[in-house]
């Protein structure tokens, strides 16, 4: 039962992470990653914010999901498209978009901003609770996580299958040139993409960090685990990385409760060297069929 | 032709490392006219189209449509003026039913302009033009998945699709292509029926017969340039595009 609630919870947190990193692939091709350090960029807003502005925590998490949306557009607007069609570029430069936050967070001694180092960094739940489920003692704050991830996938869902915009994504998606001479422009799309996705890591994080500390190093682990659902599930597929998400939170718990903690990295690499071995295109991935269209 | 002149190529050339995939090629099209292209394989017929439509930046030269430069604009703001384009390969969004293929052009910002804004019910309007272009409405063709629908019907929703956004030239990439006599026998009376309405279309075609039946002008492709032009039976007669086109001495169809 404890396998069965955690490992829910475990993937639903994966789910979270890489949905928004799933949904700008999927719609513009384009790999994000300054996705973690959005993501903790987001949990240091919300605590700064909370802490050192003394703001309403909810009115200081939808500032922090706006400023992290309004970067995500900007990161297109500014470097990325700039270097449509070349991924590795892609990559490198918004790699280097996610290592200038990140290092910049531990910056020290400008303007006597002190940098976010060290383990003090908390976020208060959003309620203060245990609740007992068959048997097992959980937080309040594990169930926000499980009703938090659905209602983002469920969201999601709605926003790309019953409104305009989302259709258009849906196009741009499915072919991007069919698309765009049917007057759909693709950086705007992109553009949306990237602000949905960035918020989506601002939300993910907003709703995981308060089950442990905000540090500046999560950003790369974030990043990883990102990765590692998008490749197992099949880049860009949504399904795909729901899937994923579940078999990995449930390996890594599965693992942890066999084996110990340590083995939680290793579940995590394995699985992807596993996957490129045997179905390159991930579980649910779509590349293989490309190939043989053309 | 001067007042007329709906659609303008003035010199374009573009060329893929050392090939000239089109070469210093210039032509016009009158509003309400169908030109055909044609051309052997590799002539740069596809390339015309894409530089025509944004898709690829032309080395040199400058297309205009209604007497505006439209060079250099991507393909989404091309496809805004009024200027669309078929595939050669159908390219139909395979995980929609047919007629959401349409609400796609429908949302656009071109089709919120025309039509001042209210569109009223999008669904009823895309399976509208779904019949108007041979889907059986009873059969409940228009409801099915683009992917599982047969070759014909897709060339059908591919047009589709373009006249959804209500564009004032459609470029046909060879959309005979893989059909039956039977399915391009259907199709040849809704070409005829959109240049009754006023459309104005550019059709690449290899299926010359057919085509012959269609165009008011046919310009003959070889080599990325401009081999003739004019009504098809004149430039039948020219030995040059015999020679390129159907190879010496050939029979005609």
């Amino acid at each position: 039962m404890n396998i069965l609630i955690y490992g829910t919870v475990n993937s639903i947190i994966f789910a979270l992470v890489a949905v928004g990193f799933t949904l700008v692939y999927g719609v513009s091709r384009l790999p994000n990653f300054a996705h973690g350090a959005l993501y903790v960029l987001v949990g240091f807003l919300t605590w700064s914010m909370v802490n050192d502005f003394k703001l309403f925590y909810p009115f200081a998490i939808l500032i922090s999901l706006g400023i992290s949306s309004l970067l995500g557009a900007l990161i297109y607007r500014l470097v990325l498209i700039r270097l449509r069609g070349l991924p590795t570029s892609e990559i490198i430069a918004s790699f280097a978009v996610g290592l200038i936050i990140l290092e910049g967070l531990r910056l020290q001694g400008i303007g006597g901003f002190k940098g976010f180092i060290g383990p003090f960094y908390v976020l208060p739940s959003f309620i203060d609770a245990k609740i007992k489920i068959a048997g097992v003692l959980i937080d309040a704050q594990r169930l926000i996580v499980m009703l938090g991830g659905l209602a983002v996938v469920v969201s999601i869902w709605l926003f790309t299958h019953h409104t305009k915009t989302g259709l258009s994504l849906r196009a741009i998606a499915q072919d991007e040139q069919a698309a765009m001479m049917l007057g759909i422009d693709s950086d705007r799309a992109a553009i949306i993409s990237l602000s949905i996705g960035s918020a989506l890591a601002g939300l993910a994080a907003v709703i995981i960090l308060p089950l442990g500390n905000v540090t500046a190093e999560a950003g790369y682990r974030i990043l990883i685990n990102a990765l590692a659902v998008c490749i197992i599930g099949g880049l860009g597929s949504w399904a795909g990385a729901v899937l994923a998400s579940f078999v990995l939170g449930f390996a890594m718990i599965i693992s942890t409760a066999l084996f110990g903690s340590v083995w939680e990295s290793v579940v995590l690499v394995g699985a992807i060297i596993l996957i490129l071995i045997f179905k390159p295109s991930g579980l649910l991935g779509k590349q293989k069929e490309l190939e043989e269209r053309v | 032709m001067g007042e007329g002149i709906f659609l303008q190529v003035k010199g374009i050339t573009k060329s893929f490392g050392g090939v000239m995939a089109v070469k210093d090629m210039s032509f016009e099209i009158a509003r309400g006219e169908i030109l055909g292209v044609i051309g052997p394989n590799g002539s740069g017929k596809t390339t015309l189209v894409n530089l025509i439509t944004g898709f690829v930046k032309p080395d040199s030269g400058e297309v205009f449509f209604k007497h505006k430069k439209i060079t250099g604009l991507p393909p989404h703001k091309i496809a805004d003026l009024g200027v669309t384009r078929t595939f050669q390969i159908m390219r139909p969004y395979h995980s929609l039913p047919a007629f959401k293929n349409l609400i796609v052009p429908l949302n656009s910002p071109r089709i919120r302009r025309t039509r001042g804004g209210k569109l009223g019910d999008k669904d009823g309007v895309a399976i509208d033009i779904l019949e108007e272009i041979g889907f059986e409405r009873d059969a409940y063709v228009p409801y099915k998945i683009a992917s599982s629908l047969p070759l014909g019907y897709l060339k059908r929703l591919e047009l589709a699709r373009c006249l959804a956004l209500k564009p004032e030239v459609v470029i046909c990439d060879e959309i005979f292509s893989g059909l039956s006599m039977s399915e391009i026998s259907t199709m040849v009376p809704l070409i005829e029926k959109l240049q009754m309405e006023g459309m104005t279309i550019m059709m690449i075609e290899h299926r010359l017969r057919e085509l012959f039946r269609l165009v008011n002008r046919v310009m003959v492709m070889n080599f990325g340039e401009k081999l003739a032009e004019g009504v098809p039976e004149e430039v039948m007669e020219n030995k040059e595009v015999r020679e390129a086109y159907l190879g010496t001495e050939a029979a005609l169809c």
